[in-house]
C-alpha cells in the first residue's frame, strides 16, 4: 500500500498540516499562548480569497497575496486589541481570550457576511492531475509541497541568519533578559503574530482550496489539527510542530486506508486516543527541548 | 465563649451562602408570583446554568486548569438521564436505531439524573486518569481534544443518541422550583468543597505547584479526585436541563455552550463561589438583553439581513474587557463576607491576579 | 552630578516588602559595591534600575532623566546594561548569536567588528567557542559571555549581579581581576556581591544591604574597618546581622 501516490499524498497533508502547527508554535513559544484565534486567521484568509475574487474582481494570484494579507493584518490586529492588555495577567486569562477573539471573529463574519458557505474558486491548474512515476497526483498537492520547503527554507533563513530572528529565538528561550539586551517585547511578539498571521495565510489558500468553499466555522479543523500536531511534534520548538504536522499527516492517511468503512467518521475520535496514549509516555511531545516554560510578564 | 458569640463567628465565617441564597431565592419568589412566562423559563434556566457553572468552578477555579470537557460531561448526563427516563414507546419512535436493550430500560426522573450523574462521573474516572497526569499547556489542548472527541462519539453514534438529530420525547419535570432547589444544593456543595481539604489542597497546587508537592500534596491525585467530582456535578446539571429542555442535540454540548459558561465564570471571576453566581446572573440577564435586542433588529426589518451571532460577539468582546481590567472577574478571587463593604485583606490582590 | 541616581527605592512582591526606601548614588567612572545577604534587597534593586520589576515608590535618575517606571529595552538604550544573576545567557544560541544580541542597540557594522577584536583580546575562549551554543560553555565561560554580551552595547553603567556566584575560586578571581580591569579602562560600574571581602578590595565606595533598607554607606575602608569590628569585636552572628558575610 505504500506506493508513490501514498507518499506524495501523505507529504503534501503533511506539509499543510506542518504549516499550520508551525504557525501555532512560533506564537506559543514567545507569549506561552495557546491561541484558540488560530484558526480564524485561516478562515479570514479564506474570506479573503472569495471578497477579492467575488467583489474585486482580483487575478488569481492577486486574491491569494490578498487572502495572505488578510491573515496577517487580522492577526496583528488581534494581538494588539487583545492579546496586548491582557499579556502580563494569567496563562488561562490569555488563553480565554484568545478563545473570545476565536468566537468575536466567527460572530463577526456571520453578522458582516452570512452564516452561509460561500464557494471558493482556485485556477483550474490546482485541480488538473498530473503522473509522475505511474502515480497520479492532483497539481495541487505538489504545489503544497513545493510552496511548504519555500516557506521553511525561509523561515529558517530568517530565525538563523537575521537579528529579528536570533531576538526571536532568545525571547522564545528567556523573554526577559532579551529584553535587557534592549529587544523591545512588543517587536518580537509582533513579529511572532504578524509571521503566524503569515502562515495561517498561506496555509488558508490550500485549507480552502480543497474544500472549494468558505464559512465562518471553517477555521475550527485547521485549529485543531495544528492543536493536535504540535502536542504531538513538541510545543517546545518550530522543529517539533513540522514533525508533528509530517506525522499527523502520515497518521491521518494510515486510518483513512486501515480504518474499516463503518469506523471511518470516527477517525477524528481514533486520532486523539492515540496522540493522548502517547503524550502518556512522552508528555513533552516527539522534539523535546528548546522553549521554555518561562511566562511572559 | 459564649454560645452565642460562638455562634456570631460561625456566621460570620460563612455568611457567603446566605448572601448569596437568599437574594437568588427571593428573585425567585418573586418571578414565580409576578414574573411573564418569558421570565419564568429564563429564572429556570438560571438555574441550571448556575449548577453547571459551580461545578466547572468546582474544578476549574480550584485547579487553574481551564476544563473544556465540562460541557461534554454535561451532555454524557443529559443523554444518560434522557435516555433512563423515557419512556420505551417514545424512544422506539423517536431513535429508531437504539440498542434495544438501552429502549426498554425505564425508571423514574430523579433516579435518572442521579444515573446520569454517575456515568458522567465514571466516564470522567476513566479518561481523568491520564488528563491529569498532562502539564499545564498540553492539559488544555488535550481537554479541548477531548470535548471534540465527546462531539464526534454524539453526532456518530446513532444507536444511542439519535445522531446528529435531536433526541426528543424526554419528560418535562424541571420546573422552577426543581432548578432552583438544585442551584441550591450546588451552591452549598461547591463552597463545601471550595473549604474542603481536598479543595485546600486543589488550591493550593493552582498557586503554586512545586510548593504545594513539597508539602506532600499529590497535584495528580487531587486533580483526578477534583475532576470527577465536577463531572458528577456537570452530569447532574446535564439531567436536570434535558428535564427541563425536553429536546436537545450533540451541538447544545459543543463549543458555543461551553463559550457562554466560560463567560459566567469568567466574567464573575472562577476564584470563588460569588464570582460563579455573579457571572451566571450577568451573562444571563445580559445574554437576554442582547437576544430582546437582536430580535427587535431583525422584527423591525431596518436591515436587509437578519442578525445572528450578535449575542456572542457582543459576549466575547465584554469577557475580553473583564479580563483586561479585571482579570480576577467582577468578583475577584474573594468570596463575599459580612459586611459586605470592607477594606480588603491583605493578599486578596495576589489571588485576584491568579484567578482567570 | 552623579550618573545614577536612586531616591527613596521601594518595591514589593505581593504583599511581601523587599525594599523600604533605599537611596544610593554612582558616579561617572566609579566602581561601587552594592553588599549584603540573601535577601538583602540587592538584585531587586537591580531588577527595579533595570526596568524588569516596577517600584511601588521613589525615583531613579540615570544622566539627569527620570527613568522610573520604564520599560527594560527603554532603559538599556539610555545605556544601562546588567549582567543578570545566573549569567543568564541564551543556552540554544550561538556565542555569536549572543554577543550580537547584545549589540542589538549600538549596532553598526565596523565598530561591531571592533568590539569583537576587544572581546577576543579580553576574552580569548569566547574566540575558539564562537559558533558554539552557549549552553554548552562551562558556568565560568558563561559568566564571561555575559559579561561581554553587556559590553556589547556599550553601556554608560555597567551593572553586575553576582557575578561570582558559583563559580571556582581560580573562576572568581579572574572575574574579579576582569572586573578591574574594566574600571581601569574607564566603565562606570556597579557591582551587587555577597562576597564582601573580594568585593572590598576593588571598589572604592560601597553600600551595605540588609532587610530592604542601606545600613552603611561609605568607602571601602570604611566598611573594611566596620567588618573587622563587627566580626572581631561580636562574633560571627553580629556580622551576619550586618550584612556581610566573610
Amino acid at each position: 500500500m505504500i506506493d508513490l501516490e501514498f507518499l506524495i499524498n501523505t507529504l503534501s497533508l503533511g506539509s499543510l498540516y506542518a504549516l499550520l502547527a508551525l504557525g501555532l508554535v512560533l506564537v506559543y513559544g514567545i507569549l506561552k499562548l495557546v491561541n484558540f484565534a488560530y484558526g480564524e486567521y485561516i478562515m479570514i484568509g479564506g474570506y479573503g480569497l472569495y471578497f477579492s475574487a467575488t467583489v474585486l474582481h482580483l487575478p488569481w494570484w492577486a486574491t491569494m497575496l490578498f487572502a495572505v494579507l488578510a491573515a496577517v493584518v487580522t492577526s496583528y490586529l488581534t494581538e494588539l486589541a487583545a492579546f496586548r492588555p491582557v499579556r502580563n495577567k494569567s496563562a488561562n486569562a490569555l488563553i480565554v481570550t484568545s478563545f473570545a477573539v476565536s468566537i468575536f471573529l466567527q460572530n463577526a463574519v456571520l453578522i458582516l457576511v452570512s452564516p452561509r458557505a460561500r464557494a471558493v474558486q482556485l485556477p483550474a491548474v490546482f485541480s488538473r492531475t498530473v503522473s509522475i512515476a505511474g502515480a497520479t497526483t492532483p497539481v495541487r498537492n505538489l504545489i503544497i509541497i513545493g510552496t511548504t520547503v519555500v516557506v521553511l527554507v525561509a523561515l529558517s533563513v530568517l530565525m538563523k541568519r537575521t537579528v529579528l530572528g536570533m531576538a526571536m529565538r532568545a525571547a522564545a528561550e528567556k523573554f526577559t533578559t532579551t529584553r535587557l539586551m534592549g529587544v523591545p517585547a512588543n517587536l518580537v511578539i509582533s513579529a511572532a503574530f504578524i509571521i503566524s498571521g503569515l502562515l495561517a495565510g498561506i496555509a488558508s489558500i490550500f485549507w480552502i482550496g480543497r474544500s472549494a468553499s468558505v464559512d465562518p466555522v471553517t477555521g475550527s479543523a485547521p485549529l485543531l489539527i495544528a492543536f493536535i500536531a504540535t502536542v504531538m511534534g513538541g510545543m517546545h520548538s518550530p522543529t517539533g510542530a513540522v514533525v508533528g504536522g509530517f506525522v499527523y499527516g502520515l497518521l491521518f492517511n494510515i486510518l483513512s486506508i486501515t480504518l474499516p468503512a463503518g469506523m471511518i467518521s470516527y477517525r477524528d475520535a481514533f486520532m486523539f486516543v492515540i496522540v493522548v496514549l502517547f503524550l502518556l509516555f512522552r508528555p513533552e511531545g516527539i522534539i523535546k527541548g528548546g522553549y521554555t516554560e518561562e511566562r511572559v510578564g | 465563649m459564649s454560645l452565642l458569640s460562638r455562634f456570631m463567628t460561625f456566621s460570620r465565617q460563612h455568611a457567603t451562602l446566605p448572601l448569596l441564597m437568599v437574594p437568588v431565592i427571593i428573585a425567585g419568589i418573586a418571578i414565580n408570583a409576578f414574573g411573564s412566562s418569558l421570565l419564568l423559563n429564563v429564572y429556570t434556566y438560571f438555574c441550571v446554568s448556575l449548577i453547571m457553572v459551580l461545578g466547572l468552578q468546582m474544578f476549574m477555579g480550584n485547579s487553574g486548569i481551564l476544563n473544556w470537557t465540562h460541557i461534554g460531561f454535561v451532555g454524557v448526563g443529559a443523554y444518560a438521564a434522557g435516555i433512563l427516563s423515557t419512556a420505551p414507546a417514545v424512544k422506539h419512535m423517536g431513535v429508531p436505531n437504539m440498542f434495544p436493550a438501552l429502549v426498554s430500560l425505564h425508571m423514574p426522573v430523579i433516579p435518572a439524573i442521579l444515573v446520569g450523574g454517575l456515568v458522567a462521573a465514571l466516564l470522567a474516572a476513566i479518561i481523568g486518569y491520564p488528563l491529569m497526569r498532562l502539564s499545564d499547556f498540553v492539559g488544555v489542548i488535550t481537554l479541548f481534544a477531548t470535548l471534540i472527541v465527546f462531539h464526534v462519539i454524539m453526532t456518530q453514534w446513532d444507536n444511542v443518541t439519535n445522531g446528529p438529530r435531536t433526541f426528543f420525547g424526554v419528560q418535562e419535570f424541571t420546573t422552577l422550583w426543581v432548578a432552583l432547589a438544585g442551584g441550591l444544593i450546588a451552591m452549598v456543595v461547591a463552597y463545601w468543597f471550595r473549604e474542603s481539604g481536598l479543595g485546600l489542597r486543589l488550591r493550593a497546587s493552582r498557586d503554586d505547584r512545586y510548593a504545594a508537592m513539597s508539602v506532600g500534596i499529590d497535584v495528580v491525585r487531587v486533580r483526578y479526585y477534583s475532576f470527577v467530582t465536577s463531572a458528577l456535578m456537570a452530569g447532574l446539571a446535564g439531567g436536570v436541563w434535558a428535564h427541563f429542555i425536553t429536546s436537545f442535540s450533540p451541538k447544545a454540548f459543543y463549543i458555543s455552550e461551553m463559550f457562554l459558561l466560560l463567560s459566567m465564570i469568567v466574567i464573575g471571576g472562577s476564584g470563588s463561589i460569588s464570582g460563579a453566581v455573579a457571572g451566571t446572573t450577568v451573562v444571563t440577564i445580559a445574554r437576554e438583553l442582547l437576544r430582546q435586542v437582536e430580535g427587535t433588529i431583525n422584527n423591525a426589518h431596518v436591515l436587509s439581513f437578519e442578525v445572528f451571532g450578535l449575542t456572542e460577539a457582543v459576549m466575547a468582546v465584554l469577557m475580553i474587557l473583564v479580563l483586561i481590567w479585571r482579570p480576577g472577574g467582577v468578583v475577584g478571587g474573594q468570596e463575599l463576607r459580612w459586611p459586605l463593604f470592607k477594606r480588603k485583606e491583605p493578599g486578596a490582590t495576589k489571588e485576584a491576579e491568579d484567578a482567570a | 552630578m552623579p550618573m545614577l541616581t536612586v531616591e527613596n527605592l521601594m518595591a514589593s512582591y505581593g504583599v511581601v516588602r523587599a525594599l523600604h526606601g533605599i537611596s544610593l548614588e554612582v558616579n561617572e567612572g566609579e566602581l561601587v559595591a552594592l553588599l549584603g545577604v540573601n535577601g538583602a534587597g540587592k538584585s531587586t534593586t537591580l531588577k527595579s534600575i533595570t526596568g524588569v520589576l516596577r517600584p511601588v515608590k521613589g525615583t531613579i535618575t540615570f544622566l539627569g532623566k527620570e527613568i522610573t517606571n520604564r520599560t527594560p529595552e527603554f532603559i538599556v538604550k539610555q545605556g544601562i546594561s546588567l549582567v543578570p544573576e545566573g549569567r543568564d545567557i541564551f543556552g540554544q544560541l550561538t556565542v555569536e548569536e549572543n554577543l550580537r544580541l547584545g549589540a542589538f542597540v549600538s549596532y553598526e557594522r565596523d565598530r561591531y567588528k571592533a568590539d569583537l577584536k576587544e572581546i577576543f583580546e579580553l576574552f580569548p575562549i569566547l574566540e575558539e567557542r564562537f559558533t558554539q551554543a552557549g549552553g554548552l560553555l562551562s558556568g565560568g565561560e558563561q559568566q564571561m559571555l555575559a559579561i561581554a554580551r553587556a559590553m556589547m552595547a556599550h553601556p554608560k553603567l555597567l551593572m553586575l549581579d553576582e557575578p561570582s556566584l558559583g563559580l571556582s575560586p581560580t573562576m572568581t578571581d579572574q572575574i574579579f581581576v576582569l572586573i578591574k580591569r574594566l574600571r581601569e579602562m574607564g566603565s562606570t560600574i556597579l557591582l551587587v556581591e555577597q562576597n564582601a571581602e573580594r568585593a572590598l578590595e576593588i571598589v572604592e565606595r560601597a553600600y551595605l544591604l540588609g532587610n530592604g533598607e542601606v545600613e552603611f554607606a561609605g568607602t571601602a575602608e570604611d566598611l573594611k574597618h566596620k567588618v573587622d569590628i563587627a566580626s572581631v569585636y561580636f562574633g560571627g552572628d553580629d556580622a551576619q546581622k550586618a550584612g556581610v558575610t566573610l
